[in-house]
């Protein structure tokens, strides 16, 4: 019951919230730069308010916006959010149409096509070109097409990435060299080397640990599932899981598990699986690049300092990892688009995103990896090398670019499993597949 | 004229009260009802839409939704019964004197004051195959390890094993309180008539606080039926869906995947199953204090 109140709260607060819907204004003209060229100061005297949610970014961000205010004259009120209550009212101010936001964190591999399809964001391809708007010294090449690319919905920019997160081959040295073992270039060595390493410690050590638990273990099944020539949705927007290629990719993610792999895979997310790895129980895992900190900090991880990067082993397609990345949007009902894009513009420079790469979040930009300030820095370039590598060549792609995102990520989920619990994969994918399309169906 | 502002008085106190259940019974439930009438998929920012029963109809040919039926019942009958076998059991135990009896009975009545979330991240982990005590423990006497919460076939007696160490203790409060309060006197003539221990519990104690034990089965019934936290935390309701029950799968529908409509009509579902069990049970326990 107590379940059933809540759900009708947030029902009463979604009804109730457009009745105080005020008329919206058109914006009002910007003030004239006398120049017809870029001048930070163009908006002097507007106030912006930025939404984000409680990130390290954030930190980092949010002592420097008075440097912001000072070269702009522009006035920022910065809201912040813990992330579950920053998703659920940003949805909230959405789609009630009250919102005076005018720039808002999002992650385009999550939420952009429901924005998008709602036409809640302001497409940034005209302030991209223009040469009142676009910051000279800004560098948009320098950004990671892959970063870049994860905000493009119909052909239009809608997200600027402020970080970029790939999925890295982390293993253990000690083991490899324990077994003369070398680091996987393709998938057959990849799980030769599972397979020699599961048979020659009588499974006591774990070739390679992964993520299992339903819809976590897409998040990486999808670079299986890319490297070996499959794709989440065809070009008319079908499922295209049940591919022969898709359910090859399934079949082998599902096999190193089973054969080489912890027996409780199928109930591990990234925290169980990462685990099995830092307490040296397997050889192998592949999981987000972020967790690096984890697995080099001496107190949570047996192996730290023993710990080697590589990208994705080459699948029949190649090697395809995916990037997620955090970006920053202008809201489309916004009366001060143009500010807000001078301010997504600040925060996403290179100089910002040098702080950012110094304090250890991953940049989207590749000046910050190659700056000779973050390299007389780095405690492992091994990591950094594998990263930019993953990014040159990473897919945007990683969750499905649909609505109901969770609900097509639980109905893969359920084939992932079935082949880790080596049921036949192929009608599993196929199951999975006519699933995804009732979903979509049901989400017009 | 006296006599009838004496009655309007009367109601004009009671109304305060009444219209509290409205808002906070009444309300909910009606606009339940109300909601499960139409399609609403939030994600998409579009408005609902009256569909009458579809959502109704749609349930009845769920798979998903069969199988969060049988998940409920399995683990409904499981942790029940073995909640009332060793909460009986242990209450008989305990109805008696020795030596240390309230510090052991005081510990027996921790586990329903840890908070279930603790309880269940800390099982959780005990469960783990790689790394949890519970397997470490398995094969320190020579079994092999089992895949707790990962096998679909074990994962709901782990959930049942669970659910029994923690709430086990509050059949026993009842039950034992009951028992304490029994009049000796029909003790006294079984013994005077010769009858064993065995023959005492088995015709006169059960039968005495047999109305203690359908009260605390009541109590447990209402609460095992939609449980949420203890699954939600432990499995999420994986390997799969092989442990999401019913209210698992309301959660599901409602809050992972925004389908308002579906979540209001399983929700009433669910309602009705709870109500059905509860005027069965009283009906039970109408017939046996009668």
């Amino acid at each position: 019951m107590r379940k059933v109140m809540l759900s009708l709260l947030l029902l009463m607060a979604l009804l109730a919230v457009p009745l105080f819907a005020g008329g919206k204004q058109e914006a009002p003209a910007a003030k004239q730069s006398t120049s017809a060229g870029f001048d930070w100061k163009t908006f002097e005297g507007t106030k912006i308010k930025i939404m984000v949610n409680k990130h390290p970014w954030v930190d980092i961000i949010q002592p420097k916006l008075s440097e912001f205010e000072a070269l702009t004259g522009m006035k920022v009120e910065l809201a912040i959010y813990p992330e579950d209550q920053f998703r659920t009212k940003r949805t909230v101010e959405m789609v009630s149409g009250t919102s005076d936001v005018d720039v808002f964190m999002l992650m385009p591999g999550n939420a952009l096509a429901q924005y998008v399809q709602s036409g809640w964001l302001a497409p940034l391809n005209d302030f991209m070109k223009s040469d009142k708007y676009l910051w000279p010294d800004y560098d948009i090449k320098d950004i990671y097409p892959a970063a870049l690319n994860a905000g493009v919905r119909n052909g239009k920019n809608y997200t600027i990435p402020i970080l970029l997160e790939t999925s890295l081959l982390a293993y253990n040295k000690e083991i490899f060299n324990r077994y003369g073992i070398t680091v996987p270039k393709t998938m057959n060595e990849l799980e030769a080397a599972a397979k020699k390493i599961y048979e020659s410690s009588n499974g006591d050590i774990y070739g390679i640990t992964l993520r299992g638990k339903k819809a976590s273990a897409t998040s990486q099944w999808v670079d299986f599932l890319h490297s070996f020539g499959g794709e989440w949705l065809d070009s008319d927007g079908k499922a295209a899981v049940d591919s022969p290629e898709s359910i090859a990719a399934t079949e082998f993610y599902g096999k190193l598990l089973r054969l080489y792999g912890p027996k409780s895979a199928p109930s591990n997310s990234w925290y169980e699986s990462i685990s099995i790895f830092m307490q040296g129980k397997a050889a192998m895992v592949y999981d987000a690049s972020v967790f690096k900190p984890n697995y080099e900090n001496p107190e949570k991880s047996a192996i730290s300092g023993k710990v080697g990067y590589a990208i994705i082993p080459k699948g029949p397609a190649g090697s395809i990892p995916h990037v997620s990345n955090w970006g920053l949007t202008i809201y489309s009902g916004s009366k001060h688009k143009e500010a807000g894009w001078l301010f997504i513009q600040w925060a996403t420079s290179k100089k910002m995103a040098l702080q950012g790469q110094l304090a250890g979040i991953p940049s989207a930009r590749a000046s910050a990896w190659t700056s000779p300030e973050f390299k007389s820095k780095d405690t492992s370039p091994e990591w950094t090398n594998a990263s930019i590598a993953s990014y040159k060549v990473a897919s945007p792609l990683w969750n499905p670019p649909v609505i109901p995102v969770g609900e097509v990520r639980d109905a893969m989920g359920a084939a992932i499993v079935a082949a880790i619990l080596g049921q036949d994969t192929a009608a599993a994918c196929k199951e999975a597949a006519k699933a995804i399309d009732r979903i979509l169906a049901n989400s017009q | 004229m006296g006599k009838i502002m004496k009655n309007r008085t009367k109601y004009t106190f009671a109304l305060p009260a009444l219209l509290l259940m409205v808002i906070i019974v009444a309300f909910p439930i009606a606009y339940n009802v109300f909601m499960s009438l139409h399609v609403w998929f939030v994600a998409s920012g579009s408005g609902p839409r009256w569909v009458g029963f579809k959502n109704y109809i749609t349930i009845l040919f769920d798979k998903r939704f069969w199988n969060s039926i049988r998940v409920t019942i399995l683990f409904t009958t499981g942790a029940l019964g073995g909640e009332i076998l060793i909460g009986v059991l242990l209450a008989l135990f305990f109805n008696r004197n020795f030596k240390g009896k309230s510090i052991i009975k005081t510990i027996f009545l921790f586990p329903i004051a840890a908070t279930p979330v603790a309880v269940s991240l800390i099982w959780a982990m005990m469960y783990n195959y790689d790394l949890g005590i519970i397997n470490v423990l398995l094969k320190a006497v020579g079994l092999p390890p089992l895949l707790w919460l990962a096998d679909p076939k074990l994962v709901i007696p782990a959930l049942v094993i669970t659910d029994v160490w923690q709430w086990t203790p509050l059949i026993l409060l009842i039950v034992l309180a009951n028992l304490e309060s029994l009049p000796s006197d029909p003790f006294e003539s079984a013994k005077v008539d010769g009858a064993s221990t065995f023959q005492t519990i088995l015709f006169i104690t059960l039968p005495m606080v047999k109305p203690a034990i359908i009260v605390a089965a009541m109590i447990r019934s209402i609460d095992a039926i939609k449980t949420f936290d203890l699954i939600y935390v432990m499995t999420q309701g994986g390997p799969n869906i092989a442990s999401e029950n019913l209210n698992l799968y309301i959660f599901n529908q409602g809050f992972s995947y925004f389908r308002m409509g579906m979540a209001s009509a399983l929700a009433i579902v669910l309602f009705s199953i709870v109500m059905a069990v509860n005027v069965f049970l009283a009906i039970i326990r109408n017939k046996n204090t009668t």
